[in-house]
């Protein structure tokens, strides 16, 4: 198993060293640069000025030598310095990356909660009302476009009725550390949390409840039944099992998807994450930010396959991890 | 050998919906299994065997099927039962061996586990003495090394190993009465001989009544003390199995046995029985049922309602149509012949 | 000459392993086997499941690829090493072989008409016009029994027997010499089953075909073939006619087998078992003589004039 996993974290280096490639030469082929970008709307700035500052940055270069520079730095440890807000890459990760990562926790959680119930009472109860009901709310879920519902949701609870803050992911006024500030940090997470997780529970719903039909009606079941085991068991003990594997399967692609997920969540309520530092880098045109940023969702997907990899071989004993 | 009713099953009718009707699948089938006998029911697919034996456990969808009649069980009727009562019964009195050992274990489960879930449901037994239990029925089902396999997957199994298995569950609780829907039809000719063998012995020793449902009458010889066939929802004959194999009566069994490939003789040409074997909601519901398959025997030949008839000591046949069967020559069937 | 000539024939899968995927070891799925099939001819090919017989039929119709070995093809009167041929070489002597599958459920397309089912061949190999086509298919479909009218219907309109004859009908569409049928009534019920066998034989006759006839059930092989090969573990262990395999077998293997079937007469069932009791020990007991240091099976050797055993 160890060895397994170093072996996959071995083989993730080509694939990293190919998609850093790709993602520098992208960025580099894109139109402007944050140094024009950041004095966009200062005509008097005189043109060789800039030139000299790019000079100086080594954004004059051929791309392969700002490449290899890059690279250099990034073996070091060094992500770089942001162009647009002057400090080093890391220190503008950190908070945030902790923001998306709790904030991603807090509506996969959500969304499981919602949508294992839901999954399973649509399953076992296949075409009651219960699971019209439930196929229904799956469908809204899937058709409504994201934004239009999360500005609902901040509508109503944020500004209507005041339940929930708008904006940030913590109230400014209150002192790290004290329990104060992990409530209220709670309180500007459950808004966020639950729309995203409202919206993305219809996969795990289709899935399980789809999984549960087809499990219902294998032979294992029938004999189970024939030992004269409860109901309660042959649904706990041999569907709800079985059925629960491409879910837990899913689980590592979901881990990754936090990151994704969240740009829209975090631009509508304002939130502080990656997700409000990728728009703005790239509005702003700040490479190096973009950069760290895509190869961080790409070492997150590779992460998630493994995980996803090493889940199934836990779950499901046919499953075995070769060497 | 005791002649002791196990198993009584009068009038007994298990109909399916399809869209909003019923249609019965198994029709007025009346049938007893003695203690310590084994019956085999023998049919060709959709004549409704398999239905017979899990209408016996109630093993079929609620909310699709109408069971009618009465399975009488030791004097029980298991027909009214709610399913909590019925898994009284279930592995405990009665056991089921199913046809495929491929599908027929949970896969996430050790066979350990397995096992000892029917004495879970049924025995007051320690931890230590279900896995002792377990690992004994390992050993009598002839596993070799039953320690190890306790803590085996499925999937770890061949498929004679695994219907092993599937056996060891069935008789965890040493049931009186055995169920085993084409238990070796999917299993090698090897490996199904070693089965068959191990069913016997087992029944010998635990005197179980089994019923034996197959397709295969080469499966009841080796296996059966009496057999009943089924056509079409119905038991056309019912005999002990040597008279059934010296002195078939009912058209349908004798065409059975003269479109039979044999090891023994060989025959240049096989009979084929004429049409094909009608889907449930066209099976015919009145008169003789095989009548749309033996066009040259005259109408008059066969009965308004079919019934079965005890022709000689414990040999049953359905309709009259027996008496004026015989097999047409080649052209004849060719002039009837319907594709 | 042979129709076919199957001349040590091996196939191999290789295990990999390790970080650069190096080859480890060998499956040996099919492990030097020779036979022949004459013009007009039933071969058979039985053993139990994993033994290589299907793999065998796929190899030679150049579904899977051959390892070492030749398989020599009759066309003309020249001969013609499947094996050495490049796939678009093989393309043309692929329509003197076709194969019927085991499944008439999953093996036709349910979303062709069985005009296209059968026509799909023709398209392969021929240049026809849409009437000649056509043509071809009504001929193909007479040829099994069913009529013109069945060409614009689905698969499912139709029973598993009907269903197995318009695999045989597009097997039969582009007039091959051998048809590999691969466990081809194992699905059907017993009333089917006679007669799709009896059609097989009607238009072996009729065309002077040669099967290769591939099944694990020893009462359809004995009613179908005229030679028979058993196959164990990748190896034949004998071979011979029908009735040298039946009355007359020599391998262990053999005898287990064929005691192994049920035996249709009720009152032999305890001779019978004990029978295979004893069979079963002697196979414990007397492996040596007919398996080698290494589990091997030993090469056939002839012990009349069809009659091959794999003895030392």
């Amino acid at each position: 198993m160890v060895k397994f996993i170093i072996k996959r974290i071995l083989a993730m280096i080509p694939q990293l060293f190919i998609l850093s490639l790709l993602v520098f030469m992208l960025t580099k082929a894109m139109p402007g640069d944050p140094i024009s970008a950041s004095f966009l709307n200062n005509p008097n700035l005189d043109p060789e000025v800039i030139e000299e500052l790019k000079e100086k940055h080594g954004l004059n270069d051929p791309w392969y030598v700002q490449y290899t520079n890059w690279i250099k730095r990034l073996l070091q440890g060094d992500l770089g310095v942001s162009y647009v807000h002057k400090v080093k890459i890391s220190k503008l990760l950190g908070e945030r990356f902790a923001n998306t990562v709790v904030l991603g926790a807090a509506t996969l959680i959500i969304s499981y909660l919602i949508a294992i119930p839901l999954g399973i009472i649509a399953g076992r109860y296949q075409d009651s009302l219960a699971d019209k009901l439930i196929v229904g709310y799956n469908y809204f879920s899937y058709a409504v476009p994201l934004f239009v519902f999360a500005l609902l949701m901040l509508f109503i609870f944020g500004f209507r009725l005041g339940w929930f803050p708008t904006s940030g992911s913590v109230d400014p006024q209150v002192t790290k550390g004290t329990l104060e500030y992990y409530l209220s940090r709670l309180h500007h997470l459950i808004l966020p949390a639950t729309t995203a997780a409202l919206l993305s529970t219809v996969g795990t719903i289709q899935y399980l409840r789809s999984e549960i039909i087809d499990t219902k009606y294998q032979d294992f079941v029938k004999t189970a039944r024939a030992k004269g085991t409860p109901e309660k068991y042959v649904y706990n003990r041999h569907i709800l099992r079985n059925s629960l594997l491409p879910i837990a399967a899913f689980l590592g692609t979901d881990i990754v998807s936090i990151l994704g997920g969240s740009i829209f969540i975090e631009q509508i309520f304002g939130y502080p994450g990656i997700g409000q530092l990728f728009i703005s880098s790239i509005l702003q045109r700040d490479y190096s930010v973009v950069v760290v940023l895509v190869m961080l969702s790409g070492f997150l997907a590779i992460l998630g396959t493994l995980l996803s990899d090493i889940i199934m071989s836990i779950v499901d004993p046919r499953i075995r991890i070769e060497e | 050998m005791s002649q002791k009713p196990l198993l009584q099953i009068n009038h007994l009718k298990t109909s399916f919906r399809i869209g909003d009707e019923y249609y019965a699948a198994v029709d007025d089938v009346s049938l007893t299994v003695n203690e310590n006998e084994v019956v085999a029911i023998v049919g060709e697919s959709g004549c409704g065997k398999s239905a017979l034996a899990l209408s016996i456990m109630k093993l079929h969808q609620p909310e699709n099927t109408k069971i009618e009649g009465e399975i009488i069980f030791n004097g029980t009727n298991l027909v009214p039962l709610t399913i909590e009562e019925m898994n009284k019964f279930r592995g405990k009195e009665i056991g089921m061996v199913f046809q495929d050992p491929m599908t027929a274990l949970n896969p996430l489960m050790r066979v350990g586990q397995q096992i000892e879930e029917g004495m879970k449901n049924h025995l007051k037994l320690s931890k230590e003495e279900m896995k002792k239990r377990a690992i004994d029925l390992l050993d009598k089902v002839g596993i070799p090394n039953p320690e190890r396999t306790y803590y085996r997957y499925p999937h770890e199994l061949s498929g004679g190993m695994r219907q092993r298995v599937v056996i060891a569950i069935a008789i965890a609780c040493e049931p009186k009465l055995l169920i085993a829907d084409e238990p070796t039809t999917a299993l090698d000719v090897t490996i199904q001989a070693q089965i068959l063998d191990l069913l016997k012995d087992m029944q010998k020793e635990m005197q179980t009544g089994i019923i034996l449902i197959t397709h295969d009458l080469g499966v009841v010889a080796e296996m059966a003390d009496k057999v009943a066939v089924m056509y079409a929802g119905e038991i056309v004959e019912f005999a002990d199995v040597e008279t059934l194999f010296t002195n078939p009566l009912h058209p349908y069994t004798r065409s059975l046995f003269n479109s039979l490939p044999s090891a023994e003789h060989v025959q240049d040409r096989l009979h084929v029985i004429q049409g094909m074997v009608p889907s449930l909601k066209n099976l015919p519901r009145k008169g003789c049922r095989f009548a749309d398959r033996i066009p040259w025997v005259d109408r008059s030949a066969h009965e308004e309602n079919p019934e079965m008839r005890e022709v000689e000591k414990g040999h049953w046949v359905r309709c009259t149509c027996w008496q004026h069967f015989d097999f047409p020559d080649e052209a004849e069937v060719k002039s009837y012949a319907i594709t | 000459m042979p129709l076919l000539k199957v001349e040590n024939l091996k196939v191999y899968y290789p295990i990999r392993s390790g970080f650069f995927r190096l080859v480890r070891d060998y499956v040996k799925a099919v492990d030097g086997i020779s036979f022949e099939i004459k013009e007009g001819e039933t071969y058979g090919l039985v053993g139990e499941s994993g033994c290589g017989k299907t793999t065998t039929g796929r190899t030679i119709i150049g579904l899977n690829k051959a390892t070492d070995g030749h398989v020599y093809l009759n066309t003309n009167g020249d001969q013609v090493d499947l094996v050495k041929l490049s796939r678009k070489e093989f393309r043309k002597y692929r329509q003197d072989i076709q194969m019927i599958f085991q499944d008439p459920y999953s093996s036709l397309n349910i979303k062709k008409r069985v005009r296209d089912i059968i026509a799909e061949p023709l398209r392969n190999f021929e240049k026809l016009t849409p009437e000649e086509e056509e043509q071809r298919v009504i001929d193909a479909l007479e040829k099994v029994g069913l009529g013109p009218d069945s060409m614009y219907k689905y698969p499912h309109q139709f029973s598993g027997g009907q269903r197995q004859r318009i695999g045989i009908a597009r097997a039969l569409v582009i007039n091959p010499k051998l048809i590999i049928a691969d466990e081809p009534v194992s699905a059907l019920d017993v009333s089917v089953q006679a007669q799709v066998l009896n059609f097989m034989k009607d238009i072996q006759k009729e065309f002077n075909l040669s099967y290769l006839f591939i099944s694990h059930d020893l009462g359809v092989v004995r009613h179908m073939c005229d030679r028979i090969g058993i196959m164990y573990k990748g190896r034949l262990v004998e071979e011979g006619t029908a009735e040298d395999i039946f009355e007359n077998p020599q391998h262990l293997y053999t005898k287990r087998l064929l005691s192994a079937i049920p035996n249709i007469n009720p009152k032999k069932r305890y001779e019978n078992q004990r029978l295979r009791e004893q069979i079963n020990r002697e196979f414990v007991e007397k492996s040596r003589e007919f398996f080698d240091e290494e589990g091997r099976i030993y090469d056939l050797k002839p012990i009349s004039s069809t009659h091959s055993v794999a003895i030392p």
